[in-house]
């Protein structure tokens, strides 16, 4: 390996790195953001003061989140030009606009509320502030629009023209709504609210597992847990829309994430086996050991029994993506997927059957466990996701128009080995940072003795009747 | 490259603008705060420390927020610059990176923290906001140099120099006379933002009369050695147009003069409007003396630009977002403008 090579892998790496570490974060900003807002609206609607105690509490895990959030997301908006220089000014004029317009649309937007949403209980109304909660999620979620847009531009670049080394945009409406990005942005905002709702659901369950604000706690974990069984089926669902989709446009990289080689078996029928797990052999023209399954690739790519379905070998093989990290996220992935589902329905069973009530939630102390584990699933599912997408569209910054060495800045190896170490180090800190105090605030668990924030247009600038009588209830 | 319509050229003169703009209010704002991290370094007291961090932790994140602005038009809109100015500064710009990182994890978690890591914090604090006054006083100063680029027919022009072609003399003075100006700024947000009778204000009344002299002789001497390296600042400051130049000279004179006298007056409010208005002048004086370059002898603004710059997105950014913005901004400061006094380091 020359050391162009070396540091084009390099310095992937260190993008791979700087983003890994900060997707942490804006998955549990944007779903933890709508069930506040559901919280929040509860409170409002039906004045029971346990919504309004989840609210706050969860609401205190948000703004942590949020914090390490901005401090690794500002790294991301200057991490193109310095990591990407030629990438940047060749998609500048369609990729820039786009992060741009995420700037303006969604992240001073956002700022805006996130303030009022912090810093405004009780300073103004009750539905002023509900406004500003809705507001932090719109803007959340239109933040992930725009990424996804930008980003899946990159899979499946349509609606430009590559002249003079740079992608003029001949029809902004086809690039926007590129193919991947009407699959991709379902599939990455229904993983935040999945994450969120699995967030809530392990807080929750080790809150129970202590016995610790049993009421409380249980109608969290009930409601995360319910709505999980929709939320897990809708995504394995778009999941599969989303893997049609990456069929349609990048065959190589389809054919790396399933270890799929030949189109056609030697004796001319269709190869439609799938591996289930393998390893490519050192040639890279063949799995060197697999165990597969016949009929399942066609008919989960084609949806028929016997549809063939483009192998790697018919790419050169600089056209290939890395086989077995493709590979192995993807299945990692779409394992997690499937575990969420049955939690899911195991949670369903337990409802079904009165045993996740007031009484005796306490009692499930297996599920209540399998919860707090399944806390970090979500993670390492959006790690692993993002892991496929991005490898698997290699050797191409731009699939199929730009190259990732052509790309990527000029640098030398020590430097991006550099760019490396200093980020390690310093977004590991925010993380175990993050992990620390998110960790101390559940400890030290939700406030239930001050009075309630109330709605300054209310009253006097006297507390409601009979808070204080409430407030005293809900402690003991 | 491209050619452009008469209203495109337009349209990028005024995103130049927004540009500049963006950047100036970020080191009007940020810069108060920078350096009263920086002033921060030298505080002793626990709980004052922490109270300098308290007065910022309403405002900080809204105020840094003009950075991601600026970085948002200069990649929508100059990519060519984007893309190139970030590769050469690849080194000081990742130790802005590590200290505006590191500088929210502080400000944000200091109020969990034990008293050993509150400690750590406070340290942590102050080292980053010098690290990102520091490297981003030089990236300024490096940039101003130039830099060379690929000539590839067919493709955009690149960055070609070393990663450490950055350091200079001159961009080394940049950043420490940066360090000094915005050190001047945080002792005027001190000033303004503590009791009138707290310890720190006074420490703080007690350093500005030499932080300010030395801001004086840091502007003038940047000033003339920009004049005297750079042949593109001298032919225009001394060109034809020298009378316009002086009048701005005596503005910005006009203008430190006041902040001098709103500080022996202890007027603090006036002094930190001066000294922003200073800071104002003097930034787009320096604009005005690169055009129409945006990197002086490398990108002209027109060559920057995107060739598909819109109308649409424009009227979306300046008449919609940037005005809110402003007045989200305004209100947020106006709401945080109380004086504190040190017990603010326990008030969350």
């Amino acid at each position: 390996m020359n050391a162009a090579d070396l540091s084009t892998l390099i310095s992937r790496i260190d993008f791979a790195w700087i983003t890994t570490f900060h997707i942490i974060y804006p998955p549990l900003t944007i779903g933890l953001a709508m069930l506040l807002f559901f919280a929040e609206w509860r409170w409002v609607r039906s004045k029971d003061e346990g919504w309004y105690r989840l609210c706050r509490f969860f609401e205190r895990l948000f703004i942590v989140n949020f914090g390490a959030g901005v401090a690794t997301g500002v790294t991301m908006e200057m991490a193109f030009g310095i990591l990407y220089g030629p990438f940047s000014q060749a998609a500048g004029p369609f990729f820039g606009q786009v992060l741009g317009y995420e700037t303006i649309t969604a992240f001073m937007y956002e700022a805006g509320f996130i303030g009022l949403m912090i810093f405004g209980w009780g300073r103004i109304s009750q539905r002023m502030h509900l406004f500003a909660t809705a507001n932090v999620a719109i803007s959340s979620t239109l933040s992930a629009m725009w990424i996804l847009c930008a980003n899946s531009w990159m899979q499946s670049p349509t609606g430009v023209e590559l002249r003079d080394g740079v992608f003029h945009v001949v029809d902004w409406g086809e690039a926007i709504l590129n193919p991947h990005f009407l699959t991709a942005f379902p599939h990455m905002l229904i993983a935040a609210v999945e994450l969120s709702i699995c967030f809530v659901a392990a807080v929750s369950a080790w809150f129970l597992l202590k016995r610790r604000h049993v009421a409380l706690f249980q109608r969290a974990l009930k409601y995360s847990i319910l709505s999980l069984i929709f939320v897990a089926a809708v995504q394995v669902w778009v999941g599969d829309e989303l893997g049609q989709t990456v069929a349609e446009t990048q065959p190589a990289a389809l054919a790396a994430m399933e270890g799929h080689y030949e189109t056609h078996n030697p004796d001319g029928s269709v190869n439609s086996s799938w591996n289930v797990i393998g390893w490519p052999n050192a040639d890279n023209d063949g799995m060197g050991w697999s165990i597969a399954i016949p009929h399942v690739l066609s008919l989960l790519e084609t949806h028929s029994w016997d549809g063939a379905v483009q192998g790697l070998n018919e790419f050169d093989q600089q056209d290939r993506p890395p086989i077995a990290a493709t590979f192995y996220s993807f299945r990692v992935m779409v394992a997690i997927g499937g575990v969420l589902l049955l939690l899911a329905l195991w949670g369903a069973w337990l409802a079904a059957r009165g045993r996740l009530s007031v009484e005796r939630v306490t009692e499930n102390t297996w599920f209540l466990k399998a919860v707090v584990v399944a806390g970090v699933l979500p993670y390492l599912a959006i790690w692993t996701g993002w892991w496929t997408r991005e490898i698997a569209r290699q050797p191409w910054v731009v699939y199929g128009l730009m190259r990732t060495e052509d790309g990527v800045s000029h640098m030398s190896p020590e430097l991006a080995i550099f760019w490396f170490v200093g980020f390690a180090i310093f977004e590991i800190g925010v993380t175990l940072g993050t992990i620390h105090f998110l960790a101390k605030i559940c400890r030290h668990g939700p406030d239930v003795n001050s009075p309630v924030a109330f709605d300054p247009h209310d009253n006097d600038g006297m507390a409601p009747a009979g808070q204080a009588d409430h407030t005293a209830a809900q402690t003991a | 490259m491209h050619t452009l319509s008469a209203s495109q050229q337009v349209l990028i003169f005024a995103w130049w603008f927004a540009l500049g703009v963006s950047v100036l209010i970020y080191i009007a704002l940020d810069g108060a705060d920078l350096g009263a991290g920086i002033f921060s370094l030298f505080v002793r007291d626990h709980d004052e420390r922490g109270a300098i961090m308290a007065a910022m932790a309403g405002t900080w994140d809204a105020n840094e927020t003009w950075l991601i602005v600026a970085g948002g038009i200069l990649f929508g809109t100059f990519p060519y610059v984007y893309g190139s100015a970030f590769n050469y500064l690849m080194v000081p710009l990742a130790f802005v990176l590590w200290g505006i990182m590191a500088r929210a994890v502080a400000l944000e978690f200091r109020h969990l923290a034990s008293p050993f890591w509150q400690r750590f914090s406070d340290g942590v604090f102050g080292v980053a906001s010098l690290t990102v006054t520091f490297f981003g006083g030089m990236s300024v100063g490096a940039v101003l140099h130039g830099y060379p680029m690929t000539e590839e027919a067919g493709r955009v022009p690149t960055y070609v120099g070393g990663a450490f072609a950055f350091i200079t003399p001159f961009s080394i003075w940049v950043g420490i006379a940066s360090t000094i100006a915005m050190t001047l700024a945080g002792l005027l947000f001190v000033r303004a933002r503590f009791e009138k009778d707290e310890p720190i204000r006074q420490d703080a009344a007690k350093w500005t009369a030499t932080i300010f002299y030395l801001a004086i002789a840091a502007v003038a001497v940047t000033t003339a050695w920009s004049a005297l390296i750079f042949p593109w600042a001298a032919n225009r400051w001394f060109g034809p147009g020298i009378w316009i130049w002086g009048i701005l000279f005596i503005v910005s004179l006009f203008a430190i003069i006041q902040m001098r006298r709103a500080t022996h007056q202890d007027r603090d409010l006036a002094a930190v409007l001066w000294f922003n208005g200073a800071a104002v002048i003097m930034g787009l004086g320096m604009l005005a003396t690169m055009f129409p370059y945006l990197i002086p002898g490398t990108w002209t603004i027109w060559d920057a630009a995107s060739p598909e710059v819109s109308i649409t997105t424009f009227t979306l950014t300046m008449g919609g977002f940037i005005p809110v913005m402003i007045m989200y901004n305004a209100y947020q400061i106006w709401v945080f403008r109380a004086r504190v006094t040190k017990l603010a380091a326990h008030a969350h």
